[in-house]
């Protein structure tokens, strides 16, 4: 998988970059996940972050934060910043496998309800940028109940410095749908692309089968958005949706280590999931940047695909660092069960979606839709922004903040 | 590496030599008007002034003041009973232009004197008249006031403020008593785009084209990060007397009011808890007239340009899994009684006692490994403070939780292409034994 000549001249210039700022230590990882009982030898205790004594409650993520490249959808590789999921990596190879590893959007990360989450974040430093020692955090965006010692600001508690790990801990007490990025130099790093999908799966899902929610029986693999208590959030596939945008020109003052324009930042890439239109319907991943030493980083499609007569949610979330984006979907009609990671229920605990065929979102916001294809013809449908002008990858006047969503019998 | 604490340290440390320390603030500052008889009355200016920003330049700005008080931005936060007759004198004082006020959300308002605009009766500095506006405030909320004269370069340029309508219930919102609250506090979201405001301080109003805005500053409540964290009436800042700092203690239910002051959107993102926002423009979210049964909770704010939002924010640390005053073993002595009302809870201190006593699953990583931040009071744990390496930390005094609330547009997060300002402020979770306000401890 890995172009082996170029990474590793890579982790040689890494090496140079790190020589410059001495008081900068390499440490060993330290992962942290209870039942992982690794051995680095076969005899000395150590840590891959896979627990050997399974615990289905505890859920471990290893993530690097560093540099590397994503391909727009015109072809043109952007520098970035972000995360790449090096779960089960040991200890004494996770920073070589985090190099030059950021990936875009960041990993997405699924989550269950009733977990516990241990989640390590190494930060392997940025190859192009030997002058950058920044530290980063994970900020998991709408967790309820913070504590500030897990949220990731770092003018609040501690970010991780360059060669080091640090491990998050959350107690999932609440489903719904959130987001996840880096909140160091946070209007940089995150124009830079350390951002992510996120989400944590409702525990109604695995009620016993034949459960009688107030009249709706629940059978046993059927997934609701949240706890309803009334089968109200019911979908059989989910897609994450992460609109965001990128501004070539702050990219390439970052990398040729210019002044950062930020009163000028304009997002001329506008993206789903980290790709502009017709990228993002390639399932799969796409292929690895060139200038990326062959690692291959961009591995969330939004290729949407349902039979007719399914329920297909959409967790949209909003990353831009610039403005509002309204998305739509034409000739399907949305309906909008929950926002914020919360279901939309009134006071007297009913359901109380709405149905429309425009969402309108800020940074930091989400909304879950769900699209029912009941009696829905057929084909192809489009899921595109309406601020027309971001359907666009750059120069090319065509593409941008659009997916397809098909339909078969 | 460029940092918000080192940003504020650096004012701090020039507003200490000033004689004034960064702090919170005890209420809602505003004014309540002269009784008169009928009602109450509020005499108002509007004049021209260079307001500070942090990046060492100053912006000319409008705004409305009250009569013999520097003018301000925002304007005079209004401070008025439900059901009181409202008048206000408008006098221009020396804005180049005729202004007006408009009263978004209130019903019946009448103008009189001045000279007749487009939307309402407005006051000249040249002709030296004052309007007078009248209305009553019928329902209790929320609102904005702005001027009503070529709105969209005024109100750019500062002529804006908020209204709150008390309710005929001490500490609740709204005749609903799910609105009531222990605290509160008002954020006014606003933006500039200096180059418009340099056109005005150069006499070239005739210049100004208002279709292409490019705002490079973003205020919260008139400041700018990080002067939105100094005290309400700071020296430094005389036409910028509202601060944003917000303080609480675990448990308790704190009303935050957001106005859309300017003519941009602002996804005002709340780290910590979701909000419950039961209120817009000044009007319950509910199917029966009567009860908010329609609030909705979010993460994110989606200030719309122009709208406002009333919402409950709490917190409690609850199920976090762990102890978040530490344990008994590691030194955090401390108890959880849950005795009456058996809720799950301290009585006193709102801890979530399924969690007391627990140990922080993960080992922090060592110092040497860590940046920190200017408000970590070098422990996790809430009310504890711990050592941090030489010139680290230093800005929470009680081991306070801090949790920042901005725009989410992260942009927005700079002073005219500096990092870090712009719309941005904290929530400090104080340790139960701090006093916040010593007349609401
Ligand atoms: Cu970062
Ligand atoms: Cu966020």
């Amino acid at each position: 998988m890995k172009n082996f000549k170029m990474h590793k001249l890579y982790i040689a210039m890494l090496a140079t970059g790190i020589g410059m700022f001495s008081t900068n230590t390499i440490a060993v990882p330290f992962i942290q996940c209870p039942g992982d009982n690794f051995l680095s030898d076969g005899v000395t205790p150590g840590s891959n972050g896979v627990p050997e004594v399974v615990d289905p409650n505890v859920k471990c993520l290893h993530l690097s934060a560093g540099d590397g490249f994503a391909t727009m959808a015109d072809g043109r590789e952007l520098y970035i910043f972000s995360f790449g999921d090096i779960t089960g990596s040991d200890e004494a190879n996770a920073i070589d496998d985090g190099i030059m590893f950021a990936n875009l959007p960041a990993p997405t990360i699924v989550l269950e309800q009733g977990q516990e989450v241990y989640l390590s974040l190494t930060n392997v430093g940025m190859v192009l940028r030997p002058d950058l020692s920044d530290a980063h955090t994970v900020h998991f965006h709408g967790f309820p109940n913070a504590s500030a010692i897990f949220d990731g600001l770092p003018d609040t508690a501690i970010s991780i410095n360059l060669g080091s790990t640090m491990t998050y801990y959350y107690n999932l007490a609440q489903p719904g749908t959130f987001m996840y990025h880096c909140h160091v130099e946070a209007s940089e790093h995150m124009q830079m692309g350390m951002l992510g999908n996120l989400y944590v799966k409702a525990a109604q899902n695995k009620l016993p089968d034949g459960t009688n929610l107030n009249g709706f029986i629940h059978n046993a693999g059927n997934e609701y958005v949240y706890n309803d208590g009334d089968g109200s959030t019911f979908y059989d596939v989910e897609y994450p949706i992460q609109l965001t945008g990128m501004d070539p020109d702050f990219h390439d003052a970052n990398e040729t280590v210019q002044p950062l324009p930020f009163a000028n930042m304009k997002d001329k890439y506008p993206l789903i999931n980290g790709r502009g239109y017709p990228d993002t319907v390639i399932a799969g991943p796409l292929p690895a940047p060139v200038k990326n030493g062959g690692l291959v980083t961009q591995t969330q499609d939004s290729n949407i695909t349902a039979v007719q007569g399914q329920k297909i949610l959409l967790r949209v979330s909003s990353l831009s660092v610039t403005r509002f984006y309204s998305l739509k979907s034409l000739g399907l009609d949305m309906q909008v069960v929950g926002m914020g990671a919360k279901p939309l229920r009134t006071a007297a605990d009913t359901a109380n979606p709405y149905t429309t065929n425009t969402i309108t979102l800020g940074g930091g916001e989400a909304i879950d839709v769900i699209i029912d294809t009941t009696g829905v013809a057929p084909g192809k449908y489009f899921l595109y922004t309406s601020n027309l002008n971001n359907l666009s990858n750059n120069t090319e006047d065509f593409g941008g903040m659009m997916t397809e969503i098909e339909i078969t019998l | 590496m460029y940092s918000l604490s080192k940003v504020f340290k650096r004012a701090s440390l020039i507003v200490l030599f000033l004689g004034c320390t960064p702090g919170a603030n005890a209420a809602i500052q505003g004014v309540t008007g002269t009784p008169d008889g009928t009602g109450v009355t509020f005499n108002l200016t509007t004049s021209t002034s260079n307001i500070p920003t942090p990046d060492g330049n100053s912006v000319r700005m409008w705004g409305y003041g009250v009569a013999g008080s520097p003018m301000q931005y925002p304007g005079p936060t209004l401070i008025i009973d439900q059901g009181t007759q409202v008048t206000v004198n408008l006098t221009n004082t020396n804005i180049p232009m005729k202004v007006s006020m408009l009263f978004p959300g209130q019903e019946g308002v009448s103008a009189t004197g001045g000279t007749a605009g487009q939307f309402t009766q407005e006051s000249s500095s040249v002709l030296g008249d004052t309007v007078t506006y009248t209305f009553t405030a019928a329902n209790p909320g929320t609102y904005t006031y702005y001027s009503g004269t070529q709105p969209g370069l005024q109100i750019e340029m500062g002529l804006m403020g908020a209204i709150i309508v008390r309710s005929g219930t001490a500490d609740q919102a709204y005749n609903d008593p799910s609105t009531q609250y222990d605290r509160e506090y008002l954020f006014v979201l606003s933006e500039v785009d200096p180059k418009v405001h340099q056109d005005v301080e150069f006499g070239l109003l005739p210049m100004i084209n208002n279709t292409v805005s490019h705002s490079t500053f973003w205020f919260m409540n008139g400041r700018l990060g990080p002067d939105t964290f100094f005290p309400d009436n700071s020296s430094f800042l005389p036409n910028q007397p509202y601060g944003s700092l917000a303080q609480m203690h675990p448990g308790e239910r704190v009303l935050i009011r957001v106005v859309g002051g300017g003519r941009e959107g602002h996804p005002l993102h709340l780290h910590g808890n979701n909000i419950n926002v039961f209120a817009r423009d000044g009007r319950l979210m509910s199917s029966n007239g009567v009860s908010a049964d329609l609030a909705v909770s979010d993460y994110t704010i989606q200030a719309l340009p122009g709208a406002t939002y009333d919402g409950i924010w709490e917190w409690t640390g609850e199920q976090l899994g762990w102890d978040i005053y530490g344990t008994n073993a590691g030194g955090q002595t401390h108890d959880c009684n849950d005795v009456a009302p058996v809720d799950g809870f301290d009585d006193v201190t709102s801890e979530y006692c399924a969690d007391h006593d627990v140990e922080i699953p993960v080992v922090l990583p060592e110092k040497q490994e860590t940046a920190f931040g200017g408000f970590y009071s070098g422990s996790p744990f809430l009310g504890a403070l711990s050592d941090l390496p030489p010139g680290e930390g230093g800005l929470n005094l009680n081991g306070g939780l801090f949790f920042m609330w901005h725009s989410h547009n992260e942009r927005e997060l700079t002073n005219d292409d500096i990092y870090p300002g712009g719309m941005m402020t904290m929530m400090i979770i104080e340790p139960h034994s701090a006093v916040i306000d010593p007349g609401n401890p």
